[in-house]
């Protein structure tokens, strides 16, 4: 029996489904088998950030609505083997189309063939939220260094912790920005983390190439040069049970003026 | 075969004391003081206090005791006294005098709410709402909004170990917490929040406390 962890946020665009089609594949690549869930029902975007937009037939709706199995409603991703696999939303309908009861049912029963299910929740907190927390064991809270942000986050928390079957959630600090921390501009990870005081899963740096991967279809957590990658992969090793230090944030510093003065300091 | 009496009159130095029999029927008891106030012949101004024995009366019975009494000019009910109260009235009067604890962070879009006095473990977070008919104590920031004496509580004041709140309610005086205030508050470590003779929502030191609110101490003795 796998276990059932949704992203979520509160608020719209700091990155949910980002982290959950990058944290997939960096499960994937640790030879977990990993089941990305879309509840994003008549918005969705996860196929199209894992650039399987092309190759879906049916969707979530479907399969609970018994219009087919849902090994067919299933995309999986060649990439990665038999290992990664898509269950898309629905594009033509919206979230009232299903309810928690049908979600928890549907959670169950990829549970059993998948170590981890993955569920990419909507924004808000209406019934889209309601029916992605539905079936999950665990939750992760993303959120960026920015006041509207952290509200929001602070709000989702109340509500998870509300729920008996979730254990308490735990937080991802998305898209931060290090100079903009160091000149106190941005709330700064400590602030943060006491503020909501849960524990802290991991931290993501801002980077550019997480747009233009997703753009091209590809989780940035395939490139392993990459600052961010590195942070997702972090975060995978430490939902598998290892304890991995918080990377640091600071850039690495380039220039002759810096070369000289590391000459000097020694 | 005599009739019981049913109401005693005796006089004091504050006034006439009525003591009304408690095993009698209602209609009884409310003819024979309908009989016994008018007969009497009182004289001059008398304050009476009534006392109701073991008899339980609501508000509407009450009343019309106390219109019963005040058909003659002379007498003006002051003070009415009862042995009994229900379990209801009993049951709320715990509630609004017992301290309930909250352990844990009121978040944002929570509201916690008590009859009586509110002791919060923990942050209350911007948009989180901690609403008491007594006092509120928080063991931590509270960085959200408080209700003080919601229930018309004037003498309620608003503690915490860090008191950054957005919006500080006490009775019905609401204040939002604007730069001047939080200005002469420079440092919010271990405040309180009262509400000032002039109206006003004041903030003071925690240490003041004791002065602006000696009731507030419930404890006796000590060396």
């Amino acid at each position: 029996m796998g276990e059932a962890i949704v992203i979520t946020s509160g608020k719209g665009g700091v990155g949910k489904t980002t982290t959950t089609a990058n944290l997939g594949t960096a499960l994937a690549l640790q030879g977990k088998k990993v089941c990305l869930m879309d509840t994003d029902i008549g918005l969705r975007n996860l196929d199209v950030v894992l650039g399987l937009e092309n190759r879906i037939i049916y969707d979530l709706v479907d399969v609970i609505e018994g219009r087919c199995k849902i090994h067919q409603a299933l995309v999986k991703d060649k990439r990665f083997e038999d290992r990664l696999y898509l269950l898309p939303a629905a594009q033509t309908v919206d979230k009232n189309a299903v309810n928690p009861e049908q979600m928890k049912e549907l959670v169950l029963e990829l549970k059993r063939e998948y170590d981890y299910v993955l569920i990419d929740c909507p924004a808000g907190i209406e019934q889209g939220y309601k029916n992605a927390i539905a079936g999950a064991d665990k939750a992760i809270v993303v959120t960026t260094p920015e006041i509207s942000a952290v509200r929001d986050a602070d709000r989702i928390i109340g509500l998870l912790e509300q729920e008996e079957t979730i254990d308490p959630p735990k937080l991802i600090i998305n898209r931060i920005r290090q100079h903009l921390m160091n000149k106190g501009d941005a709330l700064d990870i400590n602030e943060i983390t006491t503020h909501l005081s849960i524990d802290l899963l991991g931290i993501i740096a801002d980077d550019e190439s997480v747009i233009t991967s997703s753009n091209k279809g590809e989780p940035i957590v395939m490139n392993p040069a990459n600052r961010a990658a590195l942070g997702y992969r972090n975060i995978a090793r430490r939902i598998l049970g290892e304890s991995v230090p918080l990377m640091s944030m600071d850039l690495p510093k380039t220039g002759v003026f810096t070369k000289i003065k590391s000459i000097f300091s020694k | 075969m005599t009739k019981k009496q049913l109401i005693f009159i005796k006089g004091t130095k504050e006034g006439l004391v009525l003591r009304l029999d408690d095993q009698c029927s209602y209609a009884e008891l409310l003819d024979e003081l309908t009989k016994k106030v008018s007969d009497e012949g009182f004289e001059g101004q008398a304050e009476v206090l009534l006392h109701l024995g073991y008899r339980y009366c609501n508000d509407e019975q009450t009343k019309e005791i106390i219109s019963c009494v005040q058909q003659t000019e002379h007498l003006r009910v002051t003070k009415i006294q009862s042995e009994v109260m229900t379990v209801e009235d009993c049951n709320r009067r715990l509630l609004e005098n017992q301290s309930e604890t909250y352990v844990g962070i009121v978040r944002s879009g929570q509201v916690i709410t008590a009859l009586g006095d509110l002791v919060v473990v923990g942050d209350v977070n911007p948009n989180g709402r901690v609403v008491a008919g007594g006092n509120i104590f928080v063991l931590g920031r509270l960085k959200g909004i408080a209700h003080a004496g919601s229930s018309g509580n004037k003498d309620a004041v608003i503690a915490a170990s860090w008191l950054e709140a957005t919006h500080l309610i006490i009775d019905s005086v609401v204040e939002t917490m604007t730069d001047e205030l939080t200005v002469l508050s420079e440092q919010p470590e271990m405040e309180c929040a009262y509400l000032h003779t002039n109206g006003s929502i004041a903030i003071d030191r925690l240490q003041d406390l004791r002065l602006l609110r000696p009731n507030l101490s419930t404890f006796k003795g000590g060396s």
